[in-house]
């Protein structure tokens, strides 16, 4: 009742550069999703959206990123995201798109959903693996990978408290 | 639950960017994708090609992310009429024309969108996101074309490329749902590179945009397009289409209950 509900977007940034990985930070982001919310749905759009609009996590490598917004507030963003068309930052632009995986109440469910996908995707990468160093590399991965209380062990999520307190 | 379908790409002569666009789409979790061939009859009389078949252009077909299959490729013919005699040719018995999966229809004045949505023979009926449109949409031909199966084509490259656009794309967007009322609507992009491709959660999303509620959205890129596959398999097979799917049965149920004709048998 008293608590503020949040809507958490885990979003994937999809682009043919390969140095359009080594631009996704969180300013970046935060900045071009500003922009497509601010093209789509105008200065109400950008001001609703903004009121607990961060970037909670990123991950350059595999190109993940999680948005916070308000609950009441989230089908603005979600709209507004397939607008996205480019990221911009140290004065480089690389042309880019985003792709909604999974929307979430909570970290923790973006967290579950994100170990499932990753694991799917290493089975793809199995798949097409030459190597046989990177077959064993990639199975044991994929037998590491899961959610545990104290820790987590997938190695790149972090176990975030969802409750707010504001 | 039927799979996610794009039902138009441009089919242009560029065979890699052809693939790309199918690796993109099926990264993306699209199952089914149509190769959209347009013909326009302003410009000089054109003939309607034989579409080459999916396997002769693409050696090999890129697999589906979530699934195993191999991503669908499929005809489409999209016919752009401004007169009423480009309508003869759909009623010729072409034989070209029964080689395509899916026939689109484009109509420029309101004649022929009444023509389109009660007597042609087509899948599919676009409507035009990047003017305004000249006629209104009238609620007889819409309930018409429901009733028979038709559905109705929005893209959404063209919002995603243009801000002018965009309010075009959806003016007419909300201006035919609220005649439609959400139903029959198939979205898909005009993508002619990838990085104008977007996921099917995403497209869903775009189609709250335009006014739809959240099933209807969701049905606008799965079972509405699943649906306008199984019309234009009507439509070559002159009858009727039924779609089984094979459900895999455990063999623990085969050991324990008998099939329904054995046990007639020994009761009696």
């Amino acid at each position: 009742m008293v608590r503020f509900k949040n809507r958490y977007v885990l979003c994937e940034v999809v682009s043919e550069d390969p140095r359009c990985r080594q631009c996704i930070e969180d300013r970046a982001v935060g900045l071009a999703v500003r922009e497509a919310i601010a093209r789509a749905h105008g200065d109400y759009g950008l001001a609703c959206c903004s009121v607990s609009f961060t970037v909670k996590y990123l991950n350059a490598y595999t190109g993940t990123v999680l948005l916070r917004c308000r609950k009441d507030f989230y089908r603005l963003l979600c709209s507004a995201l397939p607008f996205v068309r480019q990221l911009e930052s140290r004065n480089q632009r690389y042309p880019c798109f985003f792709n909604t995986l999974h929307v979430g109440g909570t970290i923790r469910t973006c967290q579950k959903f994100l170990i499932q996908y990753n694991r799917r995707q290493l089975l793809t990468l199995l798949q097409n693996c030459t190597n046989e160093e990177e077959r064993r590399s990639i199975r044991q991965s994929v037998l590491s990978c899961s959610l545990t209380e104290e820790q987590s062990q997938s190695g790149d999520e972090e176990d975030d408290d969802d409750t707010e307190t504001d | 639950m039927a799979g996610f379908a794009d039902l138009n790409l441009p089919a242009g002569p560029d065979k890699k960017g052809l693939q790309s666009l199918l690796e993109a789409a099926a990264r993306l979790g699209y199952s089914a994708v149509a190769l959209n061939h347009v013909i326009d009859f302003k410009e000089k009389k054109q003939e309607i090609v034989k579409p080459a078949s999916p396997s002769e252009l693409f050696p090999s077909l890129p697999i589906v992310q979530g699934t195993s299959k191999r991503i669908k490729v499929l005809n489409r013919l999209t016919l752009i009429v401004s007169d009423p005699s480009h309508c003869n040719l759909l009623r010729s018995t072409s034989a070209n024309i029964r080689l395509y999966d899916i026939i689109a229809v484009f109509p420029k004045t309101e004649k022929l969108f009444h023509i389109a949505c009660t007597t042609l023979d087509v899948d599919l009926v676009c409507i035009n996101v990047t003017e305004k449109l000249p006629f209104y949409f009238r609620r007889p031909p819409v309930n018409v074309a429901i009733d028979r199966g038709i559905y109705f084509e929005l893209l959404y490259t063209p919002a995603i490329k243009d801000s002018t656009m965009r309010r075009y794309t959806i003016s007419n967007a909300i201006s035919l749902m609220q005649i439609c009322k959400g139903k029959n609507i198939v979205m898909s992009s005009a993508a002619e590179r990838p990085l104008e491709l977007r996921g099917p959660y995403d497209v869903a999303n775009l189609g709250l945009l335009f006014g739809m509620s959240e099933s209807e959205a969701k049905a606008a890129v799965s079972t509405n397009c699943r649906a306008t596959l199984l019309h234009g398999e009507t439509r070559k097979s002159a009858c009727g289409v039924v779609y089984t799917v094979k459900k895999p049965r455990k063999v623990e149920e085969e050991e324990t209950t008998l099939p329904a004709c054995k046990k007639a048998k020994t009761q009696a």
